[in-house]
């Protein structure tokens, strides 16, 4: 029988156990990976410069410039701590949530109308958005914690639906039609004002980063074992002391957290929030992304997000040159892959051996 | 009081173009417990293919609705086969990630095909007395008992009551459909097959019965029925590639509301649905008003810091409120049966 640790111990444990997963992060094969990304911000200079060498010779190449680069990268970074968010919930207690979208839209609300009309700095705000997030996704727990499968994703999908709503119609809370808040205010460290890409790239880097970090601290943590134990067997895991309430509230809470912190991200960094970027599309857009990456894994989230985030990015950028109604031509492709992976890969492209 | 009948009526409308999807949810769910999202993409494409027909070919609408159905009928079948059949046996909740995918697609494939833009039959394609109804003129009408009097496209009960003509007919055809569905599915053979893989589909395999067929068959009908209610609400309101979702959606908590699975729950479902989100839309600013004003915020409803058009803005999201409740209180509906394994 394991004795209990005292907290003095339990601290010590932990930062061996988060030094041990800092150095295995950092061992040779990945640390090649860690330097490719923190570079990234200037490889995009390498592009911008071969471009202009080609114009100075009058040849004009039609490369997207570094900053655009930038930007899909710091999209892509975002879609990956969503998609490690939506983990949490799909992956480790293998309920399928339709409503992500939902906890990302809080996020986003509370950091813009709270940075907007109030003018809370950024850095406090993320805590409250985190808090908010959390505080909703028990809101929307509570009820759903009896439901599974196809029931408990239907609700999941009403209920940012019914959010998506509200954001649409309640003029006197967002202060616009349609959900609009614009200037929103950017992050800014002391006095300086973060309006770089390359800045908010590392500044997502960073928040995603600790996601990372958390997950994986969860995942072989007493929590992330119950978790697991509760998608395997509902009853099993009940009857082994697990105490099911609790540890779903707790995923759901961290998962619309992590979700929530997304949102805050991007409504300083695009300026603007308005309802249409919150649909059902994007919950898929982001369902897909851990499913094409195998649910349950880190890694597969990770590369599902970077694969569909940036394919989307670059689709929308070329389908826009085609008349409008081809932009749709993007969620055609996601929903092929979809199909085809539920067909021939229903583990996904990574998949964890249990 | 002519503002509830006229609702009222518009309720009726709209609950048996519901109960006209919801049947094809719940059917499908009653066989296979699949929710087949993309059921609202065939109620979509049921509605796109008439149109094309009826503004290209120089046929008229009833022929076009046949030619729906019949091709709506194939896509239903061939979405099972490609689809779902290769997922009978995975998880429920692959086959349920299948259905959303093919659900996204059609619904974008129909918008590169057909546009984003909502298109609407044009009047000289529709049979004269389909048309709407043009408030701007004074309705002539040639018969007039008891007060009640039929004007060219409507009767009109009294001042400011009135059931088109269309309206009329979208409900006799659901009524028709209704019954001959339930004659279907309660004297001949295929209904039975179906009511047998609904209640053991191993054991109605086992029994000779060609499951897969049952099925197929299932979905036909479920997607010819939803293309009927596609074209009819492409008549009655306008077609665009996101109809299928909405009225998908409402029709899928119909067909919860009446109890997933059974026929009779989706057709009162429906009807319920319908007039809840009629009535829902149609009340809900006068009550807004009326709170505003007795709790001493008049001035602040007057200048529109609170939406004056609740009733279109939360129009959709009745449905899933509806639905929620359901789920989250009686999720075997109120005709389900209450069996102890429901997902």
């Amino acid at each position: 029988m394991q004795k209990y640790k005292t907290s003095k111990e339990q601290i010590v444990t932990f930062l061996k156990n988060s030094g041990n997963l800092i150095q295995n992060g950092f061992r040779s094969k990945n640390i090649v990976f860690w330097i490719l990304i923190c570079a990234f911000p200037l490889l995009t200079f390498v592009t911008d410069g071969i471009s202009s060498m080609f114009s100075m010779i009058g040849v004009n190449l039609t490369l997207p410039s570094g900053d655009y680069i930038l930007y899909i990268g710091v999209q892509v970074c975002v879609y990956i701590l969503l998609a490690i968010g939506l983990n949490i919930v799909c992956g480790y207690t293998g309920l399928l949530e339709l409503g992500y979208v939902g906890f990302y839209l809080v996020g986003g609300y509370t950091a813009g109308l709270l940075m907007r009309h109030v003018g809370v700095p950024y850095w406090l705000i993320l805590p409250i958005a985190i808090l908010n997030g959390a505080l909703w996704g028990l809101i929307r727990g509570a009820p759903t914690l009896k439901l599974t499968g196809d029931y408990f994703a239907i609700v999941t999908f009403g209920f940012a639906e019914v959010l998506f709503r509200i954001v649409k119609n309640e003029i006197w809370l967002i202060r616009d039609i349609n959900g609009f808040v614009k200037d929103i205010p950017r992050a800014s460290v002391f006095v300086w004002e973060l309006n770089q890409n390359w800045q908010h790239f590392y500044h997502i880097l960073i928040l995603t980063g600790i996601v990372i970090f958390v997950s994986y601290r969860l995942e072989n943590s007493r929590i992330g074992r119950a978790w697991i134990a509760i998608r395997e067997d509902e009853q099993a895991a009940a009857s082994m002391g697990i105490n099911i309430s609790r540890y779903k509230s707790l995923a759901f809470a961290i998962s619309a957290a992590i979700g929530a912190l997304g949102g805050a991200f991007l409504a300083q960094f695009w300026g603007t929030l308005s309802a249409k970027t919150f649909e059902f599309w994007e919950s898929i857009l982001i369902l897909c992304m851990v499913i094409l990456g195998g649910k349950g894994s880190i890694k597969g989230a990770i590369i599902g997000a970077i694969i569909i985030g940036s394919m989307s990015e670059v689709l929308r950028e070329i389908l826009s040159r085609f008349p409008p109604d081809y932009a749709g031509a993007r969620y055609l492709i996601f929903g092929i892959i979809l199909v085809l992976l539920m067909r021939f890969r229903p583990a996904g492209l990574i998949f964890k051996r249990t | 009081m002519e503002q509830f009948f006229q609702q009222l009526i518009n309720g009726l409308v709209l609950g048996g173009i519901y109960a006209l999807i919801a049947v094809g949810y719940t059917m499908v769910y009653g066989i296979i417990q699949l929710i087949n999202f993309a059921h609202g993409e065939i109620f979509m494409l049921g509605a796109y293919i008439a149109f094309t027909l009826v503004m290209f070919f120089p046929i008229p609408l009833w022929v076009a609705i046949l030619v729906s159905m019949l091709f709506c009928a194939g896509v239903g079948m061939l979405m099972d086969v490609v689809a779902y059949k290769p997922l009978r046996t995975a998880p429920r909740l692959s086959a349920l990630i299948t259905a959303i995918g093919v659900s996204i697609g059609l619904q974008n494939l129909a918008r590169m095909i057909w546009g984003a833009k909502p298109q609407t039959f044009s009047e000289e394609t529709l049979p004269k007395f389909f048309q709407q109804l043009n408030p701007l003129v004074e309705p002539t009408s040639f018969l007039n008992i008891f007060g009640v009097s039929f004007t060219e496209n409507a009767i009109q009960f009294s001042e400011g009551v009135f059931l088109a003509y269309l309206d009329l007919s979208i409900i006799i055809l659901a009524v028709v459909l209704m019954f001959g569905l339930n004659r279907l599915v309660t004297l001949t053979k295929i209904g039975k097959a179906m009511r047998a893989c609904a209640q053991n589909r191993v054991a109605a395999n086992l029994m000779g019965i060609k499951t897969n067929k049952v099925i197929a068959i299932t979905f036909a009908i479920g997607s010819a029925l939803g293309a009927v209610a596609g074209v009819m609400v492409g008549v009655r309101e306008n077609i665009n590639p996101l109809m299928g979702f909405h009225k998908g959606v409402a029709a899928f908590a119909a067909a919860v509301l009446g109890g997933i699975g059974n026929i009779t729950g989706a057709m009162v479902g429906g009807l319920l649905m319908g007039l809840a989100e009629v009535f829902g839309a149609g009340y809900i600013d006068t009550f807004i008003e009326f709170i505003c004003n007795n709790i001493g915020l008049g001035q602040f409803y007057e200048d529109e810091k609170i939406s004056h058009s609740y009733g279109s803005g939360y129009r959709v999201a009745i449905s899933y409120i509806v639905m929620i409740i359901v789920i989250l209180i009686r999720p075997t509906g109120l005709f389900g049966k209450s069996s102890a394994h429901r997902a």
